[in-house]
């Protein structure tokens, strides 16, 4: 394509320069012949003008000769040549010289002295020059002759006049014009001037050559010469251009001009011409690359090691997919050229694809990226990463696209494993019940699980703000810091069972058992792994286990105490019994005997109030199902009272009561009697003996408690002394016979069976109060 | 050098009892019985008569116990012991009372009731 493109324009505006150069050059030639012919016709106007010149020469001379035969008589005699000739000569300037000749003898010349060597010869005897005398005599006219070589010396034209005489040749009448006379007389010379040349030619009538006269060295071109036949001497006359080719030199320029010009149009024609065949060039060059990249483009596609597929944008159906791609999806190209890309796609990344995908077709998004999965032939499914990127420019019809498919099934399935483990791992730390948290060396918290606000309620935790001791409870300062230094000097070791009290947000403490791990130095943890269990429950169960141990402990303290007490008493009594019996036997005296036995009865009494004391003791102590029930206070005080009523009056003693009539406690109603009964009858007992007694009963509340307070200003008991004692049983604190130690023993014990306190204040002299604090 | 004894139980068979025992023995010139043992503090401290060869000491009484007699009695005679054989006299003896005992490792016993003539013989020559 290339060659024959180039070569036409070649062809064509070569041939265009041609016939521009060939018009150009006919009009040079017409412009040339038209010189030429102007030249022709300067040079036949000259020509005509000397000939004219010439002749009327010829005329004057054969005027002249006629004239001078004229004077010749029949005699052949001449008689005023002398008179005649100077006439002739002397006025007319184209006549040199005259002469007679009669038969051939120049007998008389004028002007003589310049012609005298000219006389008497015969010049029909001179081979070289009769021949044209002859011709003159033949013709019985004047010939003209020469020019000659004069005898005297000189060119002449001769022109020789025969003259007859009875028609008989007499002689010649000879008339000699100077040949440059001639010349002169012709004015050749003025015309020509310097534009040309002329020459004079005569055709020798002996040799039959022509002989040229002019001494003009130049070469006689003849071939743009004119030429000018003159009949009366045989003679030629021609005038040829000095510079016969300036006509053409002249137009050498405009050649020139014209060469270029059509030179230069051909380069133009040429030019334009191959303007297509550049530009069809630069196609085909670029033609050649499309291909190149095509071919390239094609080898990728085909050899890539990811899938690619070009696939209609508007329907879906893939166009073309590689070998790649189909070995991804285990479909020859041709099973896939009538899929839609949408059929093995999974259902489930669809919506994302189509979104995605219209985007792209409204020219939002030049490209995109998408992790989706495909259904293979053999119906598993694959990861794949695709790229996909419009194959049509911004603003253009939507075609198709290329989709760049990437297989990342083993990176998802790692990366799924991954995300599982992290899942699992993530739950297991949020779903713990321990607090774990990250904290660095300045104290910043970068990871807490959310136990923390479950168990803490703390929304996040500032230890950068509040420090750590801020949490911790001041008793475990000092466990921690020296938990942390630890940690700090063994990194990588768990330090493990740091039981510590927290703070929660609302201020209350709880118990943690603490593991302080320094992972400072391990990358992505930089900190100290905090994990933190909740063991309130645990450290209550232990505290209520240490607190019910010690109970049991108390009450099996209390218990053998009983046991010993009760078992004291007993002994007591069989001891003394033993040794009466002991005693009795021994003993002779009747009296004494009867003694013993009245002492027996003594022990056998004392023995049957130990016993009961002690089932009273035991009922309250093993009776859980005793009822409670709703009592107000101060109707139970009323009765009790009562029941003393004469014990008080006996004793004078004041009551002072001041119980609120709300007073609604949740009481077994015989234990409050027992209760009541006990304290006043204690206070009545006790009273002092320089006093009048007088016994406060005050009913309050103390926080949510009721209070019952019971206050005597009797004698008082040394607790510094005795202290809690006071409760135990068989304490007792008097000299009096029927203090026994029971009856604070079953007060203390009926009301702490009810959940009640009862504590004692008293000075010895001054008085004792009661404080019993209802559940 | 008579021998002098002093029963400290509050008691009242058990004094009598005690009485017609050492009476029995016939081993202790003086005895003296007391119900209280302030009372008993009291006359140590207060009466000419001479500080006991024996003590039988019951531990719990009213008012004052058998141990708050004891420190009384040791802060009134720091060389109460050279003198004194002192005995713990109960039916039976509780498990703090044992603890209680360490507390005065001079006293020369612990009796365990009901006593017998035999014992209170036994005692009478042992101090000599």
């Amino acid at each position: 394509m290339k060659p024959n493109i180039s070569r036409r324009a070649l062809l064509m505006s070569l041939l265009a320069a041609i016939f521009f150069l060939l018009l150009g050059f006919f009009m040079l030639w017409q412009r040339y012949q038209i010189l030429l012919e102007t030249r022709e016709d300067e040079m036949q106007g000259i020509i005509k003008i000397a000939e004219q010149n010439i002749d009327q020469s010829l005329k004057y001379s054969y005027s002249a000769a006629l004239f001078l035969a004229l004077q010749i008589d029949e005699e052949g005699e001449i008689e005023n040549f002398d008179k005649v000739a100077p006439q002739l000569v002397d006025n007319n300037p184209n006549i040199d010289a005259v002469q007679i000749v009669p038969g051939g003898v120049i007998t008389k010349v004028y002007p003589l002295e310049e012609n005298k060597e000219a006389l008497y010869y015969n010049i029909l005897k001179d081979s070289t020059r009769n021949r044209e005398a002859f011709k003159a005599i033949e013709r019985k006219q004047m010939f003209f002759a020469g020019p000659l070589e004069l005898k005297q010396g000189g060119l002449a034209i001769v022109g020789r006049l025969p003259v007859f005489k009875k028609d008989e040749f007499w002689g010649f009448v000879a008339v000699l014009i100077d040949f440059e006379n001639l010349i002169d007389q012709s004015g050749l010379e003025d015309l020509a001037g310097d534009q040309y040349l002329f020459q004079f030619s005569r055709k020798n009538p002996l040799t039959e050559k022509e002989e040229f006269f002019l001494k003009k060295d130049n070469k006689l071109d003849k071939s743009y010469s004119e030429e000018l036949v003159l009949p009366d001497g045989g003679w030629k006359i021609y005038i040829i251009p000095l510079a016969p080719q300036q006509a053409f030199y002249t137009l050498i320029p405009v050649a020139i001009m014209i060469l270029i010009i059509s030179g230069a149009i051909g380069w133009i024609i040429y030019n334009t011409l191959k303007q297509p065949a550049k530009l069809q060039q630069l196609v085909k060059e670029q033609a050649g690359e499309l291909a190149q990249s095509e071919l390239h483009f094609r080898t990728i596609f085909n050899q890539a090691a990811i899938g690619m597929a070009r696939v209609n944008s508007r329907s879906g159906m893939i166009l073309e997919a590689n070998k790649k791609f189909q070995d991804l999806l285990g479909y020859s190209e041709e099973e896939l050229k009538q899929k839609d890309y949408k059929v093995i796609s999974h259902p489930d990344d669809l919506s994302d694809n189509t979104q995605l995908m219209q985007k792209l077709s409204q020219d939002e998004i030049r490209e995109y990226s998408l992790e989706k999965r495909l259904q293979r032939s053999d119906g598993k499914l694959i990861w794949v990463r695709i790229n996909v990127s419009p194959l049509w420019e911004v603003g253009e019809d939507v075609s198709s696209h290329i989709a760049l498919v990437e297989d990342i099934s083993a990176r998802v399935l790692v990366k799924q494993k991954l995300i599982d483990n992290e899942n699992r791992f993530r739950s297991l730390v949020e779903n713990s019940n321990e607090i774990i948290l990250i904290v660095d060396d300045l104290n910043n918290v970068k990871y807490y699980s959310p136990s923390l606000s479950k168990i803490s309620k703390y929304e996040e935790i500032d230890f950068a703000a509040n420090g750590v001791l801020y949490y911790t409870h001041p008793d475990d300062h000092d466990l921690l810091r020296s938990k942390v230094e630890k940690a700090y000097e063994n990194p990588g070791t768990p330090i493990t069972d740091i039981i510590l009290r927290v703070k929660d947000a609302e201020d209350n403490w709880f118990w943690v058992n603490a593991t302080l791990t320094n992972m400072l130095n391990v990358d992505n943890v930089n900190g100290f792994v905090v994990n933190l269990r909740d063991i309130t429950g645990k450290k209550e169960a232990e505290m209520n286990l240490v607190k019910s141990y010690e109970l049991v402990m108390e009450q099996n303290k209390r218990l053998l105490n009983f046991a010993y007490i009760v078992s004291h008493n007993l002994r007591s009594h069989s001891s003394n019994m033993s040794s009466i019996l002991e005693l009795y036997e021994t003993e002779e005296s009747q009296e004494e005997k009867d003694s013993y036995i009245q002492l027996l009865n003594k022990v056998s009494t004392n023995l049957d109030q130990s016993l009961h004391d002690l089932n009273e003791v035991v009922s309250i102590n093993t009776n859980l199902d005793i009822k409670a029930e709703s009592i107000n206070v101060a109707e139970f005080v009323e009765q009790a009272l009562d029941v003393l009523n004469l014990q008080i009056k006996s004793k004078d003693a004041k009551i002072i009561k001041e119980l609120p009539e709300d007073m609604q406690i949740n009481f077994n109603a015989a234990y409050m009697e027992s209760v009541l009964l006990n304290f006043l009858t204690n206070a009545l007992r006790y009273s002092h003996p320089q006093r009048t007694p007088v016994i406060e009963i005050r009913g309050y509340k103390e926080e949510a408690n009721w209070i019952l307070e019971i206050r005597d200003n009797g004698i008082g008991i040394d607790l510094d002394k005795h202290g809690e004692k006071v409760f135990g049983l068989y304490k007792t604190f008097s000299e009096r016979k029927d203090s026994r130690g029971v009856g604070l023993f079953i007060t203390k014990n009926q009301i702490n069976a009810m959940g009640g306190t009862v504590k004692i204040e008293s000075k010895p002299g001054v008085g004792t109060s009661f404080k019993v604090r209802f559940k | 050098m008579k021998k002098r004894i002093y029963v400290i139980d509050d008691d009242e068979i058990y004094q009598r009892i005690i009485k017609k025992l050492i009476a029995r023995a016939a081993v202790f010139q003086e005895a003296s019985y007391y119900m209280n043992a302030r009372q008993a503090l009291h006359d140590l401290n207060f009466t000419s008569s001479e500080i006991p060869s024996v003590i039988l000491l019951d531990i719990n009484m009213p008012v004052m116990d058998g141990w708050q007699f004891l420190e009384e009695l040791e802060k009134s005679f720091p060389d109460l012991y050279t003198h004194t054989k002192i005995f713990i006299v109960s039916s039976s003896i509780a498990y703090s009372d044992k603890e209680k005992i360490h507390d005065f490792p001079m006293l020369s016993g612990f009796l365990s009731k009901p006593l017998s003539v035999e014992k209170i013989r036994e005692i009478g020559e042992f101090i000599k």
